[in-house]
């Protein structure tokens, strides 16, 4: 895996370039607004063109290199995506009453079916994203996306998180050694030592988390055991009323320390797969996000977002976005403007363009 | 507008499929539109073949021309006062109404006024229907499935002696044939609480869970268990714990499908802090099969304010003198010893009076 090392590449030639978010909280809190009462008021229709104008309005403040990306993707595509979804509900639910039998096949229909949802809703998305004129696009295969994210997920699952790093190189190398920007292709190859490295901290959170919250817990319920011997009237009820809300106190700390590892994870996994990828095999991209800033910044979004009943929304997602987006950059190898003017859209990418629709969208 | 040949904005242009770009100017030439380079005729077509992007905040607007050639420019004032020119003063409506202005906040006020009456309205209309087109099979799943988990993690066998089952068993079948689905809809289940104490709960499919430590806190007396076994096949028949679930469902999905995207950590907070919000019953819902309880125990022959006599036992060992408790959507336990006393009396005299 010490390919995938980056060895230091002279300086000559090369140009650093970060990218930047343009937009800001009170331009999107009226997007917003506007798409919340309009979605409302057509009972969820508008949602579909609301999403697209939220796409549009991310993308297109997101700038690299003074040219900002573009969503492609029409309210009228998402929308019909969305119809088909409610649609085969609608009949499994009905086929359901008369022939029950198929409410025990659809589930496994699903299951089998999951990889190609996966792959078709990558391809949309990479096919309805453009840069200078020139779109993205996905070639990667179902099988793939079974083995890298179902495959990956059981894994980590059944493995508790020890092989978690391994799933997260399945699944990166998946994701970028099929993307391509018109005629150039990504690759990806995380090396399997860097990502845990970055597995470490997260795991040390849960590892230790859990032990001090369990090392309260038995204090708590020890001490209180003992101080109602103690006293006179003692039931086993009272103690019943203490564990159940020791049980409580247990699903929210276990909460809590998943949530955080799972932030310095994801932070950490993005760092080390995007640094390892690179566009047409020579120019590197990199992502530097601090793993305890972003993990502050996604928490205090939730807090902020929760009291005030969503209001705030708008300024968490503007800020997310310009914390991650200024962490994330290109290193050219050779002179930009040259090597961005000269890509070509390739075939597949444009020629489908209006003919696919929006499979389930997985937020990756 | 008026002159032969004018100006709308400056920016680049690409050729169809490629990313290089070329400084030029969108112009106006007559009856086309036109982008031209220092004079050079880049693209041109009428304006009724160009594709022109909708303005969103002030990202880049796309000027598409037939011939798959874009022009992109930031002067988004430019390309609007060119559209308010030719397509009518409405053209560019949306990106108005978003625009930071007093207008927002009668806006937020609409949206908070409209989602407070979906959350008291809608929802439980959602809720209904989502029932009703629920097929059997899903209690049935949810119900075997719970009680296979709690077996594996929180239940043991009951250490119950076999007459006392028995007895507590007959009385529950007389108990169950009074109630809609008949004896055969209910299954009891005796089993060891460990943590959770006294208690008893019904799963969806029928099936009902007492637990040893309930019984013992009953000390012998038998109607106070059926009091409470008459408010869990309530909730069964109530369909209560589909109902929550639904809710918990229904609202999470809600908010998702208005607020569009409230961030991963909400979505988490959403449908996991929801399904642990379905564990509990509503402060209706639970009244109601206090009241049901009540009608149970006296069509069978037994005493109907049995269950107050549980609760005035909870209250005495558990000391709870709440009037409603913080942990769940329960009313306290006095006012509910009242609640069943007062129905109590009153249906009876009615039935009386019949």
């Amino acid at each position: 895996m010490a390919v995938a090392e980056t060895a230091p590449r002279a300086a000559a030639g090369q140009s650093f370039e970060r990218a930047s978010f343009t937009g800001s909280a009170s331009e999107y809190f009226g997007i917003w607004i506007v798409n919340v009462l309009l979605t409302i008021i057509t009972v969820g229709i508008y949602s579909a063109w609301a999403k697209v104008r939220r796409k549009r309005y991310f993308y297109g403040n997101t700038v690299i290199l003074g040219r900002a990306f573009e969503y492609h993707a029409t309210g009228k595509q998402i929308f019909i995506g969305r119809l088909i979804v409610i649609a085969f509900l609608i009949v499994i639910n009905v086929g359901t009453a008369i022939f029950p039998p198929i409410g025990i096949i659809t589930p496994i229909v699903i299951l089998i079916a999951l990889p190609w949802l996966i792959k078709r809703s990558l391809r949309f998305n990479a096919r309805v994203t453009s840069y200078r004129n020139v779109r993205f696009d996905f070639v990667g295969t179902a099988g793939g996306a079974f083995v890298a994210i179902l495959l990956g997920s059981l894994v980590a699952f059944i493995s508790l998180g020890i092989l978690a790093p391994l799933a997260s190189r399945w699944t990166w190398r998946y994701i970028f050694n099929n993307l391509r920007y018109g005629d150039r292709p990504f690759s990806s190859d995380p090396a399997l030592g860097r990502l845990y490295r970055v597995w470490l901290l997260p795991a040390l959170i849960v590892f230790l988390g859990s032990l001090i919250f369990g090392f309260i817990a038995f204090v708590v319920i020890v001490g209180s055991a003992t101080f109602m011997s103690e006293s006179a009237n003692l039931t086993d009820t009272q103690l019943t009323v203490l564990s159940i809300a020791g049980i409580y106190a247990g699903v929210f700390s276990y909460f809590i320390l998943y949530g955080l590892a799972g932030l310095f994870y994801r932070a950490g996994v993005r760092n080390v797969a995007w640094s390892a990828a690179m566009l047409d095999g020579r120019h590197q991209l990199v992502s530097d996000l601090s793993r305890p800033r972003y993990a502050w910044i996604a928490i205090s979004n939730v807090i902020v977002t929760v009291f005030t009943l969503g209001l705030m929304r708008p300024w968490a997602a503007v800020r997310l976005a310009r914390y991650v987006n200024e962490h994330s950059g290109i290193r050219i190898n050779g002179d930009p403007g040259e090597i961005l003017s000269s890509i070509e859209a390739s075939g597949a990418a444009i020629s489908a363009e209006y003919m696919d629709m929006e499979g389930f969208d997985f937020g990756f | 507008m008026a002159s032969e040949s004018s100006a709308i904005a400056t920016g680049e242009w690409h050729p169809a499929n490629s990313s290089r770009a070329v400084p030029a100017v969108l112009r106006e030439e007559g009856v086309l539109l036109v982008a031209v380079e220092e004079g050079r005729t880049l693209a041109s077509a009428v304006p009724e073949r160009i594709e022109i992007s909708p303005r969103v905040g002030s990202i880049p607007r796309r000027v598409r021309f037939p011939d798959g050639s874009v022009f992109e420019t930031r002067d988004n004032d430019g390309v609007d006062g060119y559209l308010r020119v030719r397509r009518g003063p409405r053209s560019g409506l949306l990106h108005r109404l978003e625009k930071f202005h007093p207008r927002l906040i009668l806006m937020t006020l609409a949206v908070i006024l409209l989602a407070t009456t979906i959350y008291r309205f809608a929802v439980p209309v959602l809720v209904e229907v989502a029932v009703l087109v629920t097929p059997p099979f899903v209690p049935d799943l949810i119900g075997s499935g719970t009680l296979a988990s709690l077996d594996r993690t929180i239940l043991k066998p009951s250490d119950l002696p076999e007459g006392e089952r028995q007895a507590i068993s007959e009385g529950f079948s007389k108990l169950a044939a009074q109630s809609k689905g008949g004896q055969g809809a209910y299954r009891l289940n005796f089993r060891d609480g460990g943590v959770i104490g006294p208690n008893a709960f019904a799963l969806p499919d029928g099936s009902l869970i007492l637990t040893d430590d309930l019984v013992k806190l009953a000390n012998g007396d038998r109607e106070m268990i059926l009091g409470v076994l008459g408010h869990e096949i309530a909730h069964v028949e109530g369909e209560h714990s589909l109902r929550q679930l639904y809710r918990a469902a229904g609202v999470a999905a809600l908010v998702m499908l208005i607020a569009g995207d409230v961030g991963s950590g909400v979505e988490d907070i959403l449908t996991q802090g929801g399904a642990l919000l379905a564990l509990s019953y509503s402060r209706a819902a639970e009244a109601e099969a206090d009241r049901r309880s009540v009608e149970l125990m006296r069509a069978a022959g037994y005493d109907p304010v049995a269950l107050a006599r549980f609760f005035a036992v909870l209250e005495d060992k558990l000391g709870d003198h709440r009037d409603a408790s913080i942990l769940s959507s329960h009313p306290g336990t006095p006012q509910r010893q009242q609640d069943i006393r007062n129905y109590a009396a009153q249906s009876g005299s009615r039935l009386q009076a019949r």
